[in-house]
């Protein structure tokens, strides 16, 4: 292009004159500086995997001077399908959040009282070693308690607890998806997914997945449904985002949904809709099954449920129409009631008698990509019983992950023996856990509290010692095989060294070992760590492979149908699918899902309903700057019937009260919510302070949320809490 | 050079599907970090609409930012010429050129600019010209989960943008400005 003198770069030297006359730097200097065609620095694509979720997306992080300046999607992993999520692209403003914590901290005060000092990594390593081992020598090695979120890393962590000889490892399933694992493994003999790019009929309850944001779950429906027009059927006691694209939206009574699906199962049996072959091929128990629905009228399940009987029947033989391209989707949500696992088995068995199972469209066992283990140094099985007491009250249950509540409530009361030390690695029980108060009592009665986390989470906030780990945009981490119909591995590697004294977990897990005679059982790298579980990959140069791709995935195309075959056997007792199982009965539960009715709310009291929102994940990211801005603080949804019987106008400050806590927020009046539930935004109302934008913003739900649990799996039951609300403010503009 | 090769001029647009929009902000914050946009401004949004009554309840949402128009209000205001059109459609803003007068604000329909009180310069959407011109698509069409934002050039009788609006009705919003805006919403 020529460039004559234009009136343009007139008014520009013009500009420019007068703005370096006047030396003002609110008119830009700098910017006067700054020319098309400067020389650009060295930029450079890393590709990884995300950690602002369990999702690990791929993505392919810009460098640009030693600094993260973008974070793309990376299109090649067929799980997260090219795409990166509001919380993906703000995971650089998490590694440059000015409240990080840049260095290993001591407490100097008071639990809580935000005194720190800042250490050596030596001293900090010194100091937590010293207090561990000080407990095993008084107590015994099952008196500390490891409790964990899953992560790339984790099991560095659990291997150190179990190296130091503690049984006690919980780990996040009976705070999440538990229930539904469960259910799935008694029914199927695996947990399986749910193939929504090709289904025509989809049911779901609650699991709000258009808010919810699971890969490719979320971009599959979107997908089926308004590309194919699949059906999407949603009950959900709130109108989420899910709801409001859903062909068609029940607000069902909170805690119908077993009823419902009973109901469905009445009608399809009944009327003969199911997949006899299949049924007779591959389902055990299915005579007892016929006997025990005939109860379960679509009238009965009416009234429970609140959706008309016509509906349900209509939709039974909708979804027995559509089969097997139909299902009851499970998906990930956290468990409700005490009977979730039965309501999760319920779907399990609706799906399997309609011979949904392994087929196109349907509900499918899950493929992998084997990866090869780094041989350590085994150690010696911890010896002693857990402090869950899992295989007394749980048999069942999944023994790695234990049952958090159950731990929380033993190490309180002592029994069977005491819990004096606490490790919690990239986990906030101060805000995951029910009942906060519960939780802070149990941090009290700790002779030491240890916190390994890329922030100052509120449970660090009342730790002894903090050990920040480097976030992972600054970490190579292990490579992780994600199952799934269509599987992929990934690799994290790092992007940019660190910034603060910050450390992969590897690295502080080796330093603690090595200060409690544990070293030998850590005496690799982390490169060799990865080298050997890229080995087995089916690609030349396998770890070459994953750093420039930073994914594989399998190779072809999904498929369907290995486990239909005629001599196929399910990993359950029976080696089918077990519609009626008898080691549920032999653990003294029900061996075919029978509903309970849950008990409704005491007059003038509410249910709190638990949900997610597509810009935070859990409590982890509520101090992200770019997500806060988005979504800055949580509000209290409420229904304008009872909200004008209560007085309550939009915005007005309300308080709400449970049988544990209390806590105040902003009221949002609502026709998006049953008149007979409430809900708030997980995440808020922190109480470290060290979270400029999250802390005392807003309420956290687990002040109010009470203890209750699954029966089955334990899992933590987040809608049995009821309210009270009352005002106590005036909107701020009233 | 191209137009004296016979070849078309190119003519970027946006089609937007906006049913597929689950709201879930990807593109806010995509925009955001890949143009250093300072916290509390946006170059894009997704305008939520709801209504009803429980239990007879919609909601909608609809992504919107500059709309890249033929004939941009924004562009004839522009006392400085800062705010320009290329020949491929794209508007933008020459920041060493713009003043800050913010008559472009003003004169948008669509409420797509503002003034960025760090560099004094009216800032708006580019449609990442920067790496569109690199050859990759819009920083918020690339992020997107659910595809909701198709970007081409409809000039191009075989992109994915033309065959949309060939094949499938649209409209744009407030046609009756004569902007000629370039964001085609698909019904």
């Amino acid at each position: 292009m020529s460039a004559p003198v234009s009136r343009r770069a007139l008014l520009r030297g013009a500009a420019g004159a007068a703005a370096a006359v006047a030396l003002a730097p609110h008119l830009g200097c700098a910017r006067f500086l700054k020319r098309r065609g400067e020389v650009p620095v060295e930029s450079r694509e890393v590709p990884t995997a995300c950690e602002l979720c369990p999702n690990k997306c791929a993505v392919l992080a810009v460098v640009e001077g030693g600094r993260i300046r973008k974070l793309n999607p990376n299109p090649l992993s067929p799980k997260s399908r090219g795409m990166l999520c509001a919380r993906g692209n703000a995971a650089v403003r998490s590694v440059y959040d000015p409240d990080r914590v840049k260095q290993p901290l001591i407490r100097a005060g008071a639990r809580g009282e935000g005194k720190w000092r800042p250490v050596s990594w030596d001293e900090a390593f010194d100091f937590a070693a010293g207090k561990l081992k000080a407990i095993k020598g008084q107590h015994g090695p099952e008196a500390v308690l490891w409790s964990s979120t899953e992560g790339f890393q984790e099991e560095f962590f659990s291997n150190l607890g179990l190296a130091y000889g503690s049984p006690n490892l919980v780990r996040h399933p009976t705070l999440c998806l538990a229930s539904v694992n469960l259910a799935y493994s008694m029914t199927f003999g695996t947990v399986p997914s749910f193939d929504l790019l090709n289904a025509d009929y989809v049911i779901m309850s609650g699991a709000n997945r258009f808010e919810s944001i699971i890969t490719p779950d979320t971009m599959d429906l979107v997908e089926s449904t308004m590309n194919r027009k699949a059906k999407l059927v949603y009950l959900d006691p709130r109108f989420t985002v899910t709801a409001s694209k859903a062909d068609e939206w029940f607000p069902v009574r909170p805690g119908g949904d077993m009823a419902f699906i009973l109901a469905l199962l009445h009608v399809i049996i009944g009327e003969d809709r199911v997949d006899r072959e299949f049924v007779a091929a591959h389902c055990h128990g299915f005579d007892e099954l016929r006997a025990h629905v005939q109860q379960y009228t679509p009238k009965w399940a009416a009234a429970e449920t609140e959706i008309p009987a016509a509906d349900i029947v209509r939709i039974a033989r909708e979804f027995a129409d559509a089969a097997p391209r139909a299902l009851y989707y499970a998906g990930r949500r956290s468990s409700w009631y005490v009977n979730d696992f039965q309501m999760r088995r319920a779907q399990a068995i609706l799906n399997a008698v309609v011979g949904s199972w392994d087929r196109e469209g349907g509900v499918v066992p899950n493929s992998k990509i084997g990866l090869g283990e780094l041989l350590y140094m085994p150690w010696d099985e911890p010896t002693a019983p857990r402090i869950d007491e899992l295989d007394a009250r749980f048999p069942l249950a999944a023994k790695g992950d234990g049952v958090f509540l159950q731990a929380r409530e033993n190490v309180l009361a002592g029994t069977p023996y005491p819990v004096k030390g606490w490790m919690v690695y990239k986990q906030d029980p101060m805000n995951a856990l029910p009942d906060r108060g519960r939780t802070q009592k149990m941090i009290e009665g700790m002779d030491f509290v240890g916190v390994i986390d890329t922030q100052m989470s509120d449970t660090a906030w009342f730790a002894d010692v903090i050990l920040p780990e480097s976030t992972y945009l600054e970490r190579l981490d292990p490579l992780h095989g994600l199952p799934g119909i269509w599987p992929v591995v990934v690799m994290r590697q790092q992007v940019i060294k660190p910034i603060h004294d910050t450390r992969a977990n590897l690295e502080i897990v080796q330093g603690l070992a090595k200060r409690l005679g544990l070293g030998d059982y850590f005496d690799y790298t982390i490169e060799q760590w990865v080298a050997e579980q890229a080995k087995e990959l089916p690609v030349d140069n396998p770890l070459a492979h994953l750093q420039k791709h930073g994914v594989f995935a399998a190779p072809g195309a999904p498929f369907y149908g290995t486990t239909r075959k005629p001599d196929h056997r399910f990993l359950t007792r029976s080696g089918k699918i077990e519609l009626y199982s008898e080691r549920l009965a032999e653990a003294g539960h029900d061996p075919l899902p029978t509903y309970v009715a849950p008990t409704p709310p005491p007059a003038d009291s509410f249910r709190v309903l638990l949900g997610r929102k597509a810009t935070h994940t859990h409590a982890g990211t509520t101090n992200n700057a770019w997500l806060h801005e988005l979504t800055p603080t949580n509000d209290l949804w409420i229904n304008p019937v009872p909200a004008a019987a209560l007085g309550i106008a939009h915005g007005d400050v309300v308080e709400v009260a449970s049988k544990v806590g209390k806590v105040r927020l902003p009221a949002r009046v609502t026709e998006e919510i049953r008149p007979d539930c409430v809900f708030m935004l997980h995440g808020f109302g922190k109480k470290s302070r060290q979270l400029r934008l999250a802390y005392n913003n807003g309420a956290s739900d687990a002040d109010v949320l009470e203890t209750a649990w699954d029966r089955v799996s334990g899992n933590a039951a987040f809608h049995e809490t009821f309210v009270t609300v009352r005002k106590v403010g005036e909107a701020p503009h009233a | 050079m191209r137009e004296r090769l016979g070849i078309k001029r190119r003519r970027y647009a946006l089609a937007v599907d906006a049913r597929k929009c689950i709201n879930c902000k990807a593109c806010v914050v995509a925009c955001k970090a890949e143009n250093d946009v300072p916290l509390g401004r946006f170059r894009n949004r997704i305008n939520e609409e709801s209504g009803g009554a429980f239990p007879r309840l919609r909601a909608s949402f609809e992504p919107e930012q500059c709309h890249h128009c033929a004939s941009p209000s924004c562009v004839r205001v522009c006392p400085t010429g800062a705010s320009y059109q290329r020949s491929d459609g794209l508007v933008l803003v020459e920041g060493d050129d713009c003043i800050g007068c913010g008559y472009c604000i003003i004169a948008c329909p669509y409420d797509a600019r503002f003034f960025n009180e760090q560099t004094r310069i009216v800032e708006k959407c580019t449609m990442c010209a920067h790496r569109v011109d690199a050859g990759k698509p819009p920083a918020c069409v690339e992020t997107c989960p659910t595809r909701v934002r198709v970007f081409g050039d409809l000039a191009d009788s075989g992109s994915e943008v033309r065959h949309l609006l060939d094949s499938r009705r649209s409209h744009v919003k407030q046609p009756e400005t004569g902007n000629g805006p370039h964001i085609h919403y698909l019904d």
